[in-house]
This record gives C-alpha cells, structure tokens and sequence, in this order.
C-alpha cells in the first residue's frame, strides 16, 4: 500500500510542476499587467504546436526544441501584447480591466480556432523525449516523458525564480507589480514591462505546452482544461504570487492524484478530479480571501 | 368625307389604341409567369441543411470529415445533372456539441433557409436536441454518427438514422469479450449521457453471461488518467480486459499511459478503444506502439464487403484529403445520397414525400444496401438502418491501415481464424 501511495504522490508531483508552470505565467501576466488572461491556455497549445513543427519540419531534437518553442512562444506573445493590449495603457480606456476579459477572451477563441484551420483537427503528438517507463516502486512504473516533463519544469520554475530575483529585468518587474507610479519615478519603462511580462508569462506557457505535447498529445482546444486549472491554482496561491503559485500547483497536483487513488469509491476518481480541485479553493478562500500568499490590492488601476 | 374617313380607317389598320396595347402586353406577362416561374424553380437548388461540430468544445476532428463527405456526395449528383433536373446544394451549421446550439442551427436552417431536410450530426445529445425542432417544424432528419437509442426510440415520424447503435453496437461487443472468453472486465465511460448509455448496456451483456465486471466513469474533459491506471493495474484479482468507452480528447493519452505503465495491451490484459479514435486518421501518431494489440470497432463496411461506390467513394476521399475515411465520413456521404433518392424516387421535396421516400428507401451506398425499419419493436428500432455495418478489429502492426486490421467479430466479416489475439510483451 505504502508503495501504491509514494508512485500515486510521485505522479501527483509531476502533474503538480506542470500545472505551476502554466500557472506561474498567468500569475505573473495578472501581477503587472492587472488583467486576466483568458487565451492563456491557447497560448499553451500555441507552444505545444511550435515545439512539434520544430521537431517535424525542422528536425530539431525534443530537447532544444522547447526551448526553440519558447521563443516563439516569447516573441508570438509580444507581438499579441504589442496588438492587442496597449489601449490598456491608455487614460483613454476607462474599464481597463473589462477591456482586458473581453479581448483576451475573444483572442482565445480566435487562436482556438485558427489553430484548427492551421494545425488540422485531429490531436497530434510529437516524438517522445525518452521512449519508454522507469520501474520506480514495486513494480509500479512512471514513464520518462513525465519525468523529464517535470525536471524540465523544475529547470524552468529555478530559472525563473533566479530571474525575477537576481537580474535587473526581475526586480524591475517586480517594482512595477508593487507599484507602477514609483517604478516611474526611479525611471523604469512600465510599458517595456508589461511588453516583457507577457512574453515571460506567454513564453512559460508555451515551454509548458511543448513539455506536456507527447504525453497528453496537442489538439485545437487542450488548452481548455489546463486554462481553468490554472485560474483555481493562482487564485488558491494568491493573485500575483509566483512562489504562491507554485505551491498551490505543486499542492493540487497532489491532492488531486491521491484523491483519485483513495476515494473509497475507485469508479468515480477520474470523474470528481477537477471538482475536487475546486472544492479545495472554496474551502482555502473561505478562511483566506486572498489566497495562501495573496495581496489585499491587486485591482487595476 | 367618306375618302377622309376611309383614309383614318386605313391608317389605323394594323394600330390599336395604346390602351389595348398595354392591356395585351399584360396578358401577355401574365400569361407567361407560369413559365418563368418554373424555369426559375427548375434552376434553384434544392437545400439541404447539415448540422455536426465545426468547432469546440464538440468533436470538431470527425465533424469536418464529415462535412467533407457530405460536400463530396453533392458534387457528385450536381455532376450527374443533380435530382429533378435541380442541383443539391448543402447549408452547414456548426452546433459545437452543444445542445442549444444545436436547436439555434436547426431552427435556422429550417425557418431561414428553408432547407428540404436536415442530415448530420456526431453528439447523441445535440441530436436529441435537433430532433425537437425537426419534430415541431415536420421537416425530415437523416442522423447520421449518433448512437444513443433515444434517437428513434422517441418514434418521431421525422427522425431516421443511418449510423449503428448502442443496442447494436455494444451488444456485438458484449457478445464477443463473450466469446473470447474474458474473465474479469475493467469498464471505464466517459461520465455522459451516452458514455453511461453505452456502458449500461454493454454492463446487461456481461451480467447476462456472468462475466465479473468494475465499472468506471471519467470527465470527457479530463486528459491524465494515471492515478486512475495505475489504481487498475493495482486490482486484486487483476483485470484480464480494459474496455475504454470514450470519444473525447483524453482517449489517446488514455491508451499510451495504459501502454507505458504496463496495464494494457499487455499478454496479460487487453484493451478495447469504443468510440471512434480508433479509426481517426491520426490514431497511429499518437499511440506508436501502444496501438498493437489494440481492438476496436469499425462502422463501415469491412473492407472484404466493399461494393463498388465503397471503393470509389475510398479512393477519392483519400485522394482528396490524405487519409482513409473513417465510418462517419461514409455515413454522411450516403445520407446525401439516401435524401436525394428519396426525393428522386417520390419526385418532390415537399416533406411528407422525403420522409415516405425514406421509409420506402432500396438503395446501395458505400455502406451496403439501406432500409430503414418500421417496426417499433423495440422502440429504438423505428426509421433505424438495422443493417448498420460494424466489426471489431484488432491492430497486429504498428500503423496498419484499418481496412488492412484482422477483424476478429462478428465470425461472418472475421478475416482470421483467432477471436483474440494476445499480445506480446
């Protein structure tokens, strides 16, 4: 039983540094930018797409091919940013916050379905990174695309923390989270930050798309699911919390693999997951509204 | 005086007053409305209406080969001179698989663009939708990919179906874990309406034969289903088959990890894909290896069985579009057909014509000779095509065509002598 539990956390782990590091993008879009992204998930499944047509057309190796889907993912991100968002920085707009829900929604359901007129409809699937299963416990068993999905997520979530606290950009990211005026002040180009955050955040995303393709396969809409997981992860860390963040991803990835290995009834886990997840937020924000690391202020300006 | 008058007279013959002149000129028109009118009716299209998932969250993959097929059935009869001298011309709706998307699409269709009939649809549940609609407006509805037995058990007069099942279907499956002689069954369903549908019965096929069995259910929209394989693989006494009845994104992740954790195909336990996937053009990149071994069923005819119109409708569809039509595209081809016979055959679109047309239908497609039942009996078995082809196939190559797979049931299609092959380690 004991080794039924330990490969039922394992695997709780490995989703858990998947979820974070979708969610850890959209927590840090949402702590500079105030707005929610509601095409989040589409652009997870942009990234995912990059990383196969590097691999398939361009013979990168899975590998470097992330990283290579990254900066698409990171440029793409931008050039959305650069199109789509800047009359939110304009005193032009009034409801700012309004104007950010309805153009990312509705950028979402464009890029869903584009995707399905330049992608195709049917789910495709890149090779794996490491063919095959680790015997880890007992003769139970987790495949390499998962372990190397979750250190390569790892990798990722240690560099981003490293760059959020140790480089220029960071910081300044940071003091435009905290407080834009002031940031002004002491000379830092908030719209150059904002430029910035969504590529970061859009780039992760895409670095988790490519990550995750050969294990859940790429289709128009996967980024539905992971999106709203997404959404009840940075809200049970704490809006605009990267290391809160991470924890609650880290958190539910657990609890939701070992609810469905322990409920006493086996032949409903699958179909109560996502519920449970959300039972857990309810249950988190009615003793802290603000989430685990959540700040009181967090509307947009 | 008479000279004057004789010279007015003789002027004015051959002249009518201009009144008379615009009096004749609109007898004239008027009398040749009739003509105009029925050259204008003989040029106009005769519309028929399609109703599937374009987009998501519905099943947009198999939708659009659908909507493929369906382009391709119209083209070929307007290239035969169409029906009644007048060209088919199909309006598509996207219903998303959404139910009220589906009864806003129908009631377009029907209300504004005055469509002959509707034919479509990949969702039991939209279908049931659209039904109401069909039913409420009296216009005829050929289903095509819908196997919830609700469908033609509802005994609406307007309502046909091309495609196989659930009683059918999952009864044919039933029957052959039967026969292959499985001793302890793993029964995971989408958590649906039709999921549930098809679990129940094929529950009634294995408690009938005293087949031990654990039923599962999942969210369509789930995609990791690990902790739920490795529970499974967990199972005291072990599973001997995995029978996986779900359409939805999650079924190909599904089979690889089932693959990759050593649960199923494995010489211990095998596994059954129910729903479709297992024929989708894209079915072999995304499970590799996983997929030898693998059973599932086929809507179409077995390729042992194919007609002529079979093997031309095959060969220009993967001309046209890179890949082997699954059963779906063959039913929404031959429901183009299936209608403009009707028509042909009563020669009007008036509805009650279309719907006695099909009732009455005689007519090979690519996917045998089709009827449709007038027996109530039971109730899903009314305007159902009964003869729905379908057969179980099993997968013993990596990226072997479905045409190409050993079907193992029903005994009369089998191209091999085993009902189950077990796979290798």
């Amino acid at each position: 039983m004991l080794d039924y539990i330990l490969i039922q956390a394992a695997n709780g782990l490995v989703i858990g540094v998947m979820f974070a590091l979708i969610a850890t993008g959209l927590t840090i879009i949402f702590s500079i930018l105030k707005i929610v992204n509601f095409a989040h998930g589409e652009i997870y499944m942009m990234g995912g797409y990059f990383g196969y047509y590097v691999i398939t057309l361009l013979g990168v190796p899975p590998f470097p091919a992330v990283l290579v889907a990254m900066a698409i993912t990171f440029l793409f991100s931008i050039g959305l940013e650069r199109g789509l968002l800047t009359p939110l920085y304009s005193p032009r707009i009034e409801r700012k916050a309004d104007y950010g829900i309805l153009i990312t929604f509705g950028l979402s359901v464009f890029l869903r379905n584009i995707a399905i007129i330049l992608f195709g409809p049917f789910p495709l699937r890149p090779p794996s990174f490491i063919e095959g299963s680790l015997a880890v416990f007992g003769g139970l068993m987790i495949s390499y695309d998962r372990l190397v999905a979750a250190g390569g997520g790892l990798l990722l979530l240690v560099a981003l923390i490293w760059f959020l606290n140790r480089t220029v950009w960071g910081q300044a990211l940071n003091a435009v989270s905290q407080s834009r005026e002031s940031a002004s002040i002491v000379g830092i180009n908030s719209e150059r930050m904002y430029m910035l955050a969504f590529g970061v955040g859009g780039a992760l995303a895409g670095g988790a798309g490519a990550l995750i393709a050969p294990i859940y396969s790429l289709s128009p809409s996967m980024g539905l699911v992971p999106d709203t997981q997404a959404f009840v992860i940075v809200i049970l860390g704490g809006l605009g919390s990267v290391s809160g963040t991470i924890i609650a991803a880290l958190l539910l990835g657990i609890s939701q693999n070992l609810f469905i290995a322990l409920l006493p009834d086996p032949s409903r886990g699958p179909s109560y997951a996502n519920a449970f997840g959300l039972f857990i937020m309810m249950l988190v924000l009615l003793f802290r509204p603000t989430g685990i690391f959540g700040r009181h202020a967090v509307a947009m300006d | 005086m008479t000279n004057e008058n004789t010279t007015k007279k003789i002027a004015g013959r051959g002249r009518l007053p201009r009144r008379d002149v615009l009096a004749l000129a609109g007898a004239g028109v008027a009398a040749s409305m009739p003509l105009f009118a029925r050259t204008a009716r003989a040029a106009q299209p005769i519309k028929l209406g399609w109703v599937g998932p374009l987009s998501p969250p519905g099943g947009y993959a198999e939708g659009i080969l659908m909507k493929d097929a369906a382009a391709m059935a119209a083209d070929a009869i307007n290239a035969k001179g169409g029906v009644l001298g007048r060209k088919i011309e199909i309006i598509y709706q996207d219903t998303r698989g959404l139910p009220a998307s589906g009864t806003a699409a129908a009631e377009r269709l029907i209300v504004q663009d005055k469509v002959a009939a509707l034919f479509g649809e990949f969702h039991s549940a939209v279908a049931l939708a659209e039904m109401e609609v069909v039913h409420k407006y009296n216009v005829p509805f050929l289903a095509c990919d819908v196997w919830s037995q609700e469908i033609t058990a509802k005994g609406y007069p307007q309502v046909f179906r091309n495609s196989t099942t659930f009683p059918l279907l999952d009864t044919m499956i039933g029957e052959w874990m039967v026969a292959a002689g499985f001793k302890n069954v793993a029964l995971l369903a989408e958590q649906d309406d039709i999921g549930l549908a098809g679990r129940k019965i094929a529950a009634e096929v294995l408690t009938k034969n005293k087949i031990p069995f654990k039923l599962y259910t999942a969210d369509p929209t789930a995609t990791d289903f690990t902790a739920q394989i490795i529970r499974l693989k967990a199972q005291k006494p072990p599973f001997d088959f995995f029978f996986i009845l779900y359409a939805e994104a999650g079924a190909y992740p599904m089979v690889r990890e089932s693959h990759s954790l050593g649960f199923a195909p494995t010489p211990h336990t095998g596994i059954f894909l129910s729903g479709g996937d297992g024929v989708d053009p894209t079915f072999w990149k995304n499970v590799g290896k996983a997929g030898v071994g693998l059973l599932c069923e086929n809507v179409g005819l077995p390729k042992s069985g194919w007609n002529n119109k079979t093997k031309a409708f095959v060969a220009v569809f993967k001309g046209k579009y890179k890949t082997d039509p699954p059963g779906a595209a063959m039913e929404s081809y031959d429901a183009v057909w299936s209608l403009a016979e009707a028509i042909k055959n009563t020669g009007s679109t008036a509805p009650g014509a279309i719907i006695h047309g099909l009732e009455t239908l005689h007519w090979v497609g690519t996917r045998g000779l089709y009827t449709f039942s007038m027996s109530h009996t039971p109730a899903w078995a009314y305007h159902q095509f009964m003869a729905a082809p379908a057969t179980i196939l099993q997968y013993d190559q990596e990226n072997q065509s479905s045409f190409d797979a050993p079907i193992v049931w029903p005994r009369k299609f089998a191209t091999v002598p085993y009902l189950y092959k077990t796979p290798t380690a």
